[in-house]
């Protein structure tokens, strides 16, 4: 047959090897930066742009997206071509990729310093750049399938797979977990909330782990490990098993993110089932690697590039079985919000994804640039120095987590807890953390000495964008013959059939678990107490977002004892559904906030107290690697933006009365003059509209709802106990005495109160009654969502009663004159 | 120049790779597949993993032996209050003037963070009053401050220890308050809040 004259596209491959080094090295150098705020607060730089808060997300997305994102698509534009026999499909689709690509690295980056962020974890982006991605991804999708379709080569190879699965994964995953309703360019609201927004997170976060570092290197190393040991894969029959179970399975493991937390049982139990489940299909690929290596062992002890391979199959390994080990339960207790799962997730991300870049670089490099890789010798000294790095990095952390994990839920004697303060388990592991950032070091390092082996590769070859090759044309095979075709064999020569069985494979996971959480009412029990944000608090939340607290503060007791003596109630499901997007966080680096708004519970904190602690921590306490946020005291909200966010809320079913949007700015100011004027109280001056007033707002509401006490608003009057009112001047001076120690704070010193926000108690009209049941009833068990507290825990009954006595008999008397 | 040139160096059988052959048609980019099965101790596990999710869910959906979550709570706070049911053995309320309890009372003020409102040397600060001077806001008796200590007054700022320091800790700290920084002469202090006493 005559061979058809092609040439390869090796311009694109270039250009996203030289994306793949640059971000790498940035991506790396923001990751050692965080490394080193962790344990010196001082290189947060006392600025709004690099608080760890914000860099955080730019790391991970950095490595992720930026680093490993260009890593894949240059392996797979390469192997793409040479595996089908073909350019790809379109060049001008090659090049929207590329620059798309980077466009919206350069808009991710920019955004994150700038605290534009959903807080979604790994999809941190807002909406307008979410679209782009979808764009860009499907340009890519369009550009592969169109090359499938034009190949020379009857079988589509395993690389080619995963590949697909990857392209197929991502874009059900980007495009379902990013629905959000705009509220401005840069602001949106999730439309899921609490618990479905969780749900629907981790399915995206678990899965991005699957379909953008798991499932396109299993198809780059099914590619470059063979090519680059020159031997044939060790089991066909396995690549099918372990593609079709890991892609089945994998979409299903995402609530082992959300164990022990405010989720429905059976989410949970999925969660780790399928995670256990995902043993053995991961391993799959690991041990097709190793058993592909079988006789060739020798040819690893000369290959920089093959060692990196062998560390990337065992990094992956190890990861893909501690993986379903924390999905236990009883282990999830430990790892998760402890270190824990950032060394896990660096052994991998070091490990296998680097690693197998590291490994394809090494040996396409040479390639395509027609040339010898420059020094033998840089290559090893890189791949030990990265090694050690990986286990320098990673060693330390399991170890702080352990540590302090175990600190966390120490007991005394008497059954108090040994290490009350959170701080004293941090302070515990900061050596630690130093130990770490020496690995992260040895890790840069190594990428650096490579940067420059791969400059001087480069600079003693030669490139040509166009590399001529010829193939025989494709003559379709037509129907199967069950004699000598099976069906998957048949598949393989289907392009499009075998992407459309692999996109129903990859949804039903999904499917199953986030449609019953939306629409089966009981996965969410209501809580009546639970009321929505007011605007002030809605703004503190959007800051809280903004900065990027949940990254080192949870808003999610579990329910254990040694938490809930920590820090108050566990977290119920109810208790979030006004929340879009919801705030579990992942790690604790700082203490749970859920329950920061209970005035009676122990992480009850005065708005000076904050105030003081936003402007310096560590004034606060020298060990705090909390960064300042004194820019809290004198940046505004915009309130121009207030009416459209509760609109968009309103939208999403948040139960606003009609009009609040109206009302919402002068709700606001009334809620931050209460706040201005507590802190005036202890000398100090902020704006009522300032980010300051607005955080504390919304600190102070976390977990208040749920503390009222039930019953307090059913009981009727005439159940209540007959309360006989004491003119006796003793009572009476006691309850003076209680009144100015207690009440005097809301209420005045003459009982005139801050109306609206704190009633009068000497103008005649009562919000719940002024008889002398009544009134006792009110001070007794409170109103706590209205912010008036209950005292019955703090004083006895015949101390309320004189109280009582005290405001109806002496201060309105006085009133009254 | 082509780079095809690899297509038939690795056709064959492949003895060290066990007993595989190579298939026919499978040669992509040179790259062939053995017709070997997957190693049967991974098929074990794969079935393993399976059996043990089925028994898991029976385990605690189907049958329904195992507790939820809440019960486990529950359980472990029965366990807990069958514990430490004796409760606390009683402290007296006197000061307690050893050096061993006055040291254990500075390092509980250190770990607990009480120098971020009241100063490292009790001198006080916006947040919290003065604590060496002879003015006490919520009375200054062992047992008024002793209280202050284990039951706060959260509203004003000061958070109740109750649940994070026992009775003999809190009894402790009020010691070091009442009698070792009472001697301190800070550099800074605050002025006096609350009523002044002998």
């Amino acid at each position: 047959m005559e061979n058809q004259k092609f040439y390869y596209d090796h311009k694109i491959v270039k250009q996203f090897i030289m994306a793949t080094v640059f971000w790498g090295i940035v991506a790396i150098i923001v990751g050692l930066l965080i490394a080193l705020q962790l344990a010196f607060p001082v290189f947060n730089f006392d600025l709004e742009y690099t608080t760890f808060g914000r860099l955080r997300p730019l790391h991970t997305n950095a490595v992720i997206f930026a680093f490993i994102g260009n890593a894949i698509f240059a392996g797979v534009y390469y192997s793409m071509q040479k595996l089908l026999k073909t350019r790809m499909y379109s060049d001008k689709l090659s090049a929207i990729n590329f620059w798309g690509w980077q466009l919206i690295i350069v808009l991710a980056a920019i955004t994150l310093i700038l605290g534009i962020t959903t807080s979604k974890e790994y999809a941190e982006l807002e909406w307008p750049i979410d679209i782009l991605i979808a764009i860009v991804w499907i340009v890519y999708g369009w550009n592969m399938i169109g090359t499938i379709l034009v190949r020379r080569v009857q079988h589509i190879y395993a690389a080619i797979w995963w590949y697909l699965a990857t392209f197929l994964g991502i874009a059900m995953l980007h495009v379902v977990n990013s629905f959000a309703l705009p509220v401005s360019l840069f602001k949106s609201y999730s439309v899921y909330a609490g618990a479905q927004d969780a749900v629907v997170q981790w399915w995206y976060g678990h899965n991005a782990v699957a379909f953008f570092l798991t499932t396109p290197f299993l198809g780059l190393m099914y590619y470059y490990l063979p090519k680059a040991v020159n031997r044939p894969i060790y089991s066909y029959k396995l690549s099918i098993i372990h593609f079709w179970s890991l892609i089945f399975l994998y979409m299903w493991a995402g609530p082992h993110h959300l164990l022990y937390q405010a989720l429905p049982e059976w989410a949970q139990a999925l969660g780790t089932t399928f995670s256990i489940m995902l043993i053995a299909p991961s391993w799959g690929g690991m041990i097709n690697g190793f058993l592909t290596l079988r006789g060739a062992w020798d040819k690893v002890r000369d290959s920089a590039a093959l060692k990196f391979f062998v560390v990337a199959l065992t990094a992956y390994g190890m990861a893909t079985f501690e993986g379903p080990m924390m999905s236990l339960k009883n282990v999830n207790a430990i790892t998760h919000f402890t270190d824990w799962t950032i060394g896990h997730v660096h052994i991998a991300g070091m490990g296998w994804n680097a690693g197998l870049t590291f490994g394809m670089l090494y040996w396409l490099v040479p390639i395509i640039f027609n040339t010898k890789i420059y020094s033998k010798k840089l290559a090893n000294i890189h791949f030990w120095i990265a090694t050690l790095g990986i286990l320098i990095y990673a060693i330390p952390l399991y170890w702080a987590a352990v540590t302090q994990w175990l600190m966390w839920r120490e007991y005394t004697p008497e059954g108090f807890l040994a290490y009350p303060n959170f701080l004293e388990t941090l302070s515990q592991i900061i050596p630690l953390y130093v130990a770490r950032i020496v690995g992260g070091a040895m890790f840069v390092t190594g990428f650096i000495i490579m940067m420059y082996n791969m400059v001087k590769t480069v600079k003693s070859g030669t490139f040509s964008n166009n590399v001529p090759a010829e193939a025989p044309a494709l003559v379709p095979m037509g129907d199967r013959n069950p004699a000598r075709e099976t069906v998957h064999r048949w598949l393989e020569r289907k392009g499009v059939r075998f992407s459309i069985i692999a996109f129903f494979v990859l949804a039903i996971g999904g499917a199953v678990e986030i449609i019953p959480m939306i629409f089966v009412k009981s996965n969410i029990p209501a809580i009546d107490t639970v009321t929505p944000y007011t605007p002030l608090e809605l703004e503190g939340r959007d800051i809280y977002i903004s900065e990027g607290c949940y990254v080192c503060h949870s808003q999610m007791i579990r329910p254990f004892r040694w938490e809930t003596d920590r820090y108050g109630e566990y977290s119920k499901i109810g208790e979030f559904i006004y929340d879009h997007p919801y705030q579990w966080g992942s790690r604790r680096i700082g203490p749970d906030l859920a329950r920061a708004g209970v005035v009676t519970g122990p992480m009850y904190k005065s708005a000076a107290w904050h105030y003081n602690h936003f402007m310096d921590p560590q004034k606060m306490n020298a060990q705090s690697t909390m960064p300042k946020y004194h820019w809290f005291a004198t940046k505004e909200i915009n309130l121009e933006r207030t009416p459209a966010k509760i609109r968009t809320l309103q939208k999403l079913g948040v139960p606003y009365p009609d009009g609040f949007d109206q009302l919402a700015v002068a709700d606001l100011r009334k809620q931050g003059a209460e706040v201005a004027e507590n802190l005036k109280a202890s000398g100090i001056e902020v704006s009522p509209v300032s980010q300051m007033t607005a955080m504390i707002a919304y600190l102070h509401k976390l977990g208040r709802d749920i503390t009222q006490v039930p019953g307090a608003e059913t009981a009727a009057p005439a159940e209540l106990a007959p309360v006989t009112l004491s003119t006796a001047q003793a009572d009476l001076d006691a309850g003076r005495a209680n009144y100015e120690k207690i009440c005097a704070v809301c209420h005045g010193m003459t009982g005139a109160g801050i109306p609206p926000a704190f009633p009068s108690l000497i103008d005649g009209e009562w919000i719940h009654g002024g008889s002398p049941e009544e009134v006792v009833r009110s001070i007794s068990n409170g109103y706590p969502e209205k912010g008036m507290v209950a005292y019955k825990n703090q004083l006895p009954a015949s101390q309320i009663e004189q109280l009582a006595s005290y405001i109806l008999n002496v201060l309105n008397n006085e009133a009254d004159k | 120049m082509t780079i095809e040139n690899n297509q038939d160096t690795m056709h064959g059988n492949h003895p060290e790779n066990g007993h595989g052959h190579a298939m026919d048609e499978h040669n992509y980019d040179g790259i062939e597949e053995l017709d070997n099965p997957p190693p049967g101790w991974i098929m074990f596990i794969f079935y393993l993993t399976i059996g043990i999710s089925i028994l898991y869910g029976a385990y605690y959906f189907w049958i329904g032996i195992g507790p939820d979550q809440h019960q486990e709570y529950e359980r472990a706070v029965l366990k807990a209050q069958a514990q430490y049911e004796s409760g606390q053995p009683g402290v007296q309320m006197v000061l307690l003037s050893d050096e061993v309890s006055l040291a254990e009372g500075k390092t509980i003020y250190a770990d607990m963070n009480c120098a971020a409102c009241h100063g490292a040397e009790g001198e006080g600060n916006a947040i919290g009053p003065n604590l060496t001077d002879d003015y006490w806001i919520h009375g200054c008796s062992f047992e008024e401050v002793f209280n202050i200590i284990k039951n706060g007054e959260p509203l004003k700022g000061m958070t109740a220890f109750k649940t994070q320091l026992s009775d003999e800790r809190i009894a402790k700290v009020t010691s070091y308050v009442m009698l070792t920084m009472k001697e301190y002469n800070p550099a800074n202090p605050k002025d006096p809040q609350g009523e002044k006493c002998e």
